[in-house]
């Protein structure tokens, strides 16, 4: 009898997001996150100077992120190599504005 | 026999001859208020003579010189004809209270008082004439001076021809009155119209049908019976307010006087076939009327249609009721001349209310175009109610007047099953259906008629800087009190209806009627029934409960109070709404083979590059019975007067020479 | 807190509760390029079906709860959405939804204002070009409070093996 209700479960295509993680999340293209040790500041103006949206920048000994304006294109992480790579977050909604700006010290430390 | 009726209706003719006399006074306003005042009082004195004839069931005669003289005046008293006096009293009264806001005093007014006061006299004449001479006369005072108030403007453009159009056909009409008087006064020997009645068995029934039909011709060019309506759009609008309101609700009444005086008193036992030879005038009339009425911008001609239809309505009232006169329903007969005279008279109160009120959005408008006016309902307040209140009576719209005389009419046809016969049965079906679309198309017609002048933006300058200031509002506010009062008080006015039936019929169906708690019946228990005082009262009742919910349950907190959400757009303006003729496309398409319409579209250039001018758009809708019945019969004539032109040819020897024939011709016959 | 901060905290508190398990959501465009809008339209879908959460969209702002705005504010837009919140009775939430919406694509000038919340009020910003329907369903559930907040606790710094 319980094959009957196994098929019915199987044939739905609903995501049970939020109660359950959904897996399909992890092809979604999410904003970057950096390994602070790798970064220098050479690397962090050419980081800049890619991101077509501006969302990157250097303000001080920081790497400034607004997550608001990162299309996650992805060309961050080309021209970043081993610096960079796919957070995997998407759940970024937030009701402050400041807590999209992130600050990432170059070269680690903190 | 002096009665308190006569005594009143005297009264009421020596008013208005009064008015008439003084008339001349209306060139001042003091003198324009104290013609309209006796003008109106008159007409309270019609209404006192004419209900009290009716509740007392009078008949009386009193002869004015020698009984056989032709110059003698025989006047009678009359139950069925107090019914279209007591509506003669009370237009008059309500127009005696309209006209001193309305006109101006000036010289016009100054004949044009004496003149209309002259045409209800001779109204009056019609409905208390006891001989056929006195009847004829009366009449054709009555189509003369109601042409010489059609002609009140007769400097503006179309009212003449308009007017001449009105005295043509109610001439043709007279025509066919008199031969029908003449031929009946010649086979029964005298002229008083109760003997005629008595001697009318005597005559073969090719004689009595001959004189019916004339009757029924005759008589429906007055009451605007389709194919004889033409002159009504024309005449309506030419004329002024207070003059198309006596026309409507009086004078195409007359119209059905003559006919109900032919049918139901002179020739009373007709067979089966004049019923329904009314029936389907009737019908028709009521159906094309009302199509017609959809069709019109102009808010007098869509009126004017309006009575066709309504008029329409009381002859398939009538004509049913003859059917069943016929088929021995004597209580049916009786049930239906009710229900007929019922909506007689409420359709001369609220089509008199329509018209007045029509005079007032004209003169604060300066136009009766509906497409150009809207949004009056907050600059004419009084007045967008009390229309209303005629609207809502026109339309048949419970508890009003309107509701209470077609559902009587409803009733009265769905019990043609009660005849035997399959074939008549059927064909009151068909009627019974007709008056189903006629009212249907007649709601939308009047939300029309409503709707696109009262509510929404206005679409004109006019519209849009009317004011309610100096307007009349006793004269139609008491119309619109007598529509909600004939409506709530069906009862009273059902019994005083009764009596007439009676009188007229000989058939008392008050038990059949009436059941004691205030309830209508349509002349046999267990058929259906309603109560129009009941549901008045429900009405309100039904309102109170959820006013006190609200007021009891009215939230506390500070509310907002925000513009009605309209989508975000910027601002709204006039030309985004409903315009009267598209309301009306869907019947027009619908209906389209009946109107066949000539449309005309100018644009400024067929290539597409060029299409950003304007577009001109121009659509009419085929006039039928001008084109295919007026127009050949005018052609007709004027080719046989063509033909005969050469006669007159002017030469006076030619003329010498017809002298000296006709000589010849006598001398040669006169032997003989 | 002041007493008044209370009261109100109080009040939205309430509100959200309200709010729960059933939401209408009157969306808004103010000049995007669209795809926010298609994402949106994905949440009624099958796959990601908003009706199990009890959220609704509609289309009179009289009924909504939610105002969910995309796009960078265009001033031609601007009395349209002024008149759309208005409509609106509270209590009532906006949501802001796309890079555009808050503000980081445009500047302003004479034909955009560049951010919504420079034109109404916003409570909920969520953020991606466009953020996907989960990121959407996130955005919604955080703003009647069923979900919490994750972006303040993230720091976007990796101090460990890279993902593959």
């Amino acid at each position: 009898m319980f094959w009957f209700l196994r098929g019915i479960r199987r044939g739905v295509v609903t995501t049970r997001y939020p109660s359950r993680a959904e897996p399909a999340a992890a092809q979604l293209p999410t904003p970057p996150a950096f390994r602070a040790e790798r970064l220098s500041v050479e690397l962090v103006e050419r980081l800049a100077a890619a991101c077509p949206a501006g969302a990157l920048r250097r303000d001080g000994p920081d790497l400034v992120l607004d997550l608001a304006g990162c299309t996650a294109c992805g060309r961050c992480r080309d021209v970043g190599g081993e610096a960079v790579a796919a957070s995997g977050e998407f759940e970024l909604a937030t009701r402050e504005r400041a807590a999209l700006v992130k600050r990432i010290p170059i070269g680690g430390g903190r | 026999m002096i009665t308190a009726a006569s005594i009143a209706l005297v009264a009421a003719a020596a008013l208005w001859l009064g008015a008439a006399a003084v008339g001349t006074l209306a060139e001042r306003a003091a003198g324009l208020r104290a013609v309209t005042t006796v003008s109106a009082l008159g007409g309270v004195a019609a209404v006192a003579g004419g209900t009290l004839t009716a509740i007392h069931e009078t008949h009386a005669t009193r002869t004015i010189g020698s009984a056989n003289l032709v110059g003698a005046v025989t006047l009678r008293l009359d139950p069925l004809a107090a019914v279209f006096i007591a509506l003669l009293g009370l237009i008059a009264i309500a127009i005696g209270l309209y006209a001193p806001r309305y006109h101006h005093p000036s010289r016009g007014t100054a004949w044009y008082l004496p003149v209309y006061n002259l045409a209800l006299l001779a109204s009056l004449g019609v409905l208390v004439a006891g001989n056929a001479t006195f009847f004829l006369v009366a009449w054709e005072s009555m189509t003369v001076f109601s042409y010489l108030v059609i002609l009140r403007h007769h400097r503006r453009e179309g009212v003449a021809r308009a007017a001449f159009l009105f005295l043509a056909l109610g001439e043709a009409g007279f025509v066919l009155i008199v031969a029908a008087f003449a031929i009946f006064a010649a086979h029964t020997g005298t002229l008083d119209l109760g003997l005629m009645a008595a001697r009318s068995h005597t005559l073969s029934s090719g004689w009595r049908a001959g004189i019916f039909v004339l009757a029924l011709l005759g008589f429906g060019f007055k009451a605007g019976l389709v194919p004889f309506h033409v002159w009504l759009p024309e005449a309506h609008p030419a004329a002024p307010a207070d003059g198309s309101a006596f026309l409507s609700g009086l004078v195409i009444a007359l119209g059905v006087f003559g006919i109900s005086l032919f049918a139901f008193e002179l020739l009373p036992g007709g067979p089966a076939w004049w019923g329904l030879l009314t029936l389907g005038l009737g019908a028709l009339s009521a159906v094309v009327g009302v199509l017609y009425a959809l069709m019109e911008n102009d808010l007098k001609r869509f009126l004017a249609y309006s009575s066709i239809e309504n008029i329409g309505i009381v002859l398939t009232a009538l004509g049913a009721a003859m059917v069943f006169g016929a088929y021995h329903h004597p209580e049916l007969e009786a049930f239906l001349l009710i229900a007929g005279l019922y909506q007689l008279v409420n359709h001369g109160v609220y089509k008199t209310l329509l018209f007045l009120e029509t005079g007032v959005v004209e003169h604060t408008t300066g136009t009766r175009e509906m497409n150009a006016l809207g949004g009056l309902i907050h600059r004419l307040p009084a007045t967008a109610v009390i229309t209303l209140v005629g609207t809502l009576g026109i339309a048949a719209l419970p508890p009003l007047n309107g509701f209470v005389s077609e559902w009587l009419i409803f009733q009265g046809l769905f019990q043609g099953f009660r005849i035997g016969n399959d074939l008549i049965g059927i064909l009151i079906v068909i009627a019974g259906a007709s008056l189903a679309l006629t009212a249907g198309l007649a709601v939308m017609a009047f939300a029309r008629g409503f709707g696109i002048p009262f509510l929404g933006m206005p679409r004109s300058r006019g519209a849009a800087h009317a004011s309610e200031r100096g307007q009349p509002i006793a004269g139609p506010g008491l119309l619109a009190a007598s529509c909600v009062a004939l409506g709530i008080g069906a009862p009273l006015v059902l019994t005083v209806l009764d009596r007439v039936a009676h009188a007229t019929t000989g058939t008392d169906i008050k038990a059949h009627l009436l059941v004691p708690n205030l309830t209508v019946i349509p002349a046999h228990t267990g058929f259906s029934g309603f109560s129009p005082t009941y549901l008045a009262v429900y009405l309100v009742c039904i309102g109170i409960v959820p006013l006190l919910i609200y007021l009891a349950g009215r939230p506390r907190a500070a509310s907002r109070t925000v513009p009605v959400w309209d989508g975000g757009i910027l601002s709204f303006n006039a030309r985004m709404q409903y315009t009267a003729t598209t309301y009306a496309n869907p019947i027009r398409v619908t209906f389209d083979e009946f109107y066949r319409p000539e449309f005309h579209v100018e644009r400024a250039s067929d290539d597409p590059a060029g299409r950003s001018g304007p577009v001109h758009y121009r659509f009419r809708v085929m006039p039928i019975f001008q084109r295919f019945l007026y127009a050949p019969l005018v052609r007709a004539v004027e080719w046989c007067a063509d033909f005969v032109r050469p006669i007159q040819s002017g030469d006076v020897n030619l003329y010498l020479l017809y002298i000296f024939i006709c000589v010849i011709i006598a001398y040669l016959i006169y032997p003989y | 807190m002041t007493e008044e901060q209370r009261l109100a905290a109080r009040l939205q508190e309430r509100a959200l509760a309200l709010f729960r398990r059933s939401l209408h959501i009157r969306t808004f465009d103010s000049g995007s390029c669209a795809v926010c809008e298609s994402e949106i339209r994905l949440l009624s879908s099958p796959y990601y079906d908003l009706h199990r959460l009890g959220f609704f969209f509609t289309p009179a702002p009289r009924h909504a709860d939610l105002l969910l705005v995309s796009g960078p504010a265009v001033r031609a837009a601007e009395p349209a959405l002024l008149k759309t919140l208005e409509a609106i009775p509270e209590p009532r939430i906006v949501v802001a939804v796309g890079a555009c919406a808050l503000g980081t694509i445009f500047t302003e000038d004479e034909l955009v204002h560049g951010s919504v919340d420079a034109v109404i009020p916003v409570d909920v910003y969520i953020p991606g070009c466009p953020p996907s329907p989960l990121a959407l369903l996130h955005g919604l559930l955080v703003a009647v409070g069923r979900l919490e907040e994750k972006v303040q606790s993230l720091r976007f710094d990796l101090r460990e093996e890279l993902p593959a």
